[in-house]
């Protein structure tokens, strides 16, 4: 019997898809997934207005300061990896309560567990560590509401305490202020939104021969979110970032632009997610002829949201 | 250090200026739920005056009566009735549902 070219493949295609169940799930799933896309894409009515906090990726934050009387918990997870040299992964996961007492004012707050995995990082101790490491604490409120305009402003005003270095792991005392203008306009009702922060971050730090030392971050975002089927959306998050010695912008040390991609997904009525991974794609960092700032920045970043409302 | 407290005390100002609306009547309108159906199912409000919606749950499950645009939401029983009260609006139209039954929604219109 002649077996032709044709039919081996066919042969090949069906031993693979026998040896390999999972493979067949996940094409079943995209497959379903795209019909779903497809088929939902085309449907606007489908599509129902969307609360944009956390629809960015929560690196840039949209304007929304959730509904009067509502109550959540919220565990965030952000990490960082990769320094020049060695290995570094660092995280800090904040389990944030969040409640919002008026239709103007979104209060959140809760403590932060810190894990750092340092191996032969330059400057950097070794360290392989998960450990209580602070609090922090967040004031949200409208500046400008979503009206006839399309664009929605809020301020967040974020004190936090650290009892760890963020990037080291080492112990210190660290105050620090967030203060971001959290802005995102509607582009298209219900599916397509921008989004704008605008951020400055001072903060003092004491470390263990007891000295305080001041820094600064100033930081600008864009975003683009596309609800692409209903509760499910997708984007791209843009980042600028400059560090500073001293708390006013004093003397520059270095900068970085970071991209990602940005995905968030309504699970339920009172659950959702919300992801970003971000990969520093441009930097520099003051006295050093390298690419990327990997002193004061990462070489990646991302975070992982999950909000139970209750 | 003295600098770092100074911008938390200017963070905290910045906050107060909250802009709750002066003291307005609020403009009065009532909706039913019944059968997982807003009646009416299109409200009417005049613009930048405060609103008090009266929900009564006509239905034998409890209901949210929610808005992500309002900012409001309240579980209402079955058989009972709940206020939600709404910030002075710009004109335009206003989305709610039921947050328990989701295909049930209407529209507030404020002119």
């Amino acid at each position: 019997m002649v077996t032709t070219n044709k039919q081996k493949k066919i042969g090949t295609l069906l031993r693979l898809s026998l040896h390999r169940p999972v493979l067949n799930v996940a094409i079943a799933a995209v497959a379903l997934f795209a019909c779903r896309v497809s088929a939902q894409a085309q449907d606007n009515n489908a599509f129902h207005e969307i609360e944009t906090k956390y629809i960015f990726g929560t690196f840039t934050v949209g304007s929304s300061t959730g509904i009067e009387g509502e109550k959540a918990f919220e565990p965030e997870t952000q990490a960082a990896f990769g320094k020049r040299g060695g290995g570094y992964a660092a995280s800090a996961t904040t389990l944030e309560f969040e409640y919002t007492p008026t239709q103007y004012l979104q209060i959140i707050g809760g403590p932060i567990v810190s894990y750092y995995n340092i191996r032969n990082v330059p400057d950097l101790d070794d360290r392989n560590l998960a450990t209580v490491s602070g609090f922090e604490a967040e004031f949200r409120s409208v500046l400008i509401d979503r009206g006839p305009s399309p664009l929605a402003v809020t301020l967040s005003v974020e004190p936090e305490f650290h009892s760890r270095d963020e990037t080291s792991g080492a112990k210190v005392v660290n105050y620090a202020l967030d203060v971001k203008l959290e802005a995102d306009a509607e582009l298209i009702k219900n599916r397509l939104f921008l989004g704008f922060n605008l951020l400055y971050e001072p903060e003092t730090t004491r470390g263990d021969l007891g000295m305080w030392s001041k820094e600064s971050t100033f930081g600008i975002s864009s975003a683009l979110a596309f609800q692409i089927v209903p509760n499910v959306v997708v984007g791209a998050d843009l980042w600028y970032l400059r560090h500073y010695e001293g708390a006013l912008f004093d003397s520059f040390t270095g900068d970085a632009a970071y991209l990602g991609p940005t995905f968030y997904w309504k699970i339920a009525p009172k659950m959702l997610m919300s992801a970003t991974w971000q990969a520093q794609i441009a930097g520099h960092e003051q006295g050093i002829n390298a690419a990327f700032d990997l002193t004061d920045f990462s070489r990646y970043r991302a975070r992982l949201l999950l909000e139970f409302e209750f | 250090m003295k600098k770092v407290a100074l911008l938390v005390l200017l963070g905290a100002a910045a906050l107060l200026p909250i802009k709750y609306g002066v003291a307005q009547e609020r403009a009065a309108l009532a909706i039913t739920v019944k059968d997982h159906r807003f009646e009416p199912a299109e409200l009417r409000a005049p613009a930048n005056r405060p609103i008090s919606i009266s929900v009564k749950n006509a239905d034998s499950a409890p209901i949210e009566f929610e808005s992500v645009s309002l900012r409001v939401e309240k579980v209402i029983g079955p058989g009972a009735s709940g206020t939600v009260n709404v910030r002075p609006l710009a004109p335009g139209r206003y989305e709610f549902f039921d947050d328990f039954h989701q295909q049930t929604r209407g529209t507030l219109v404020v002119q």
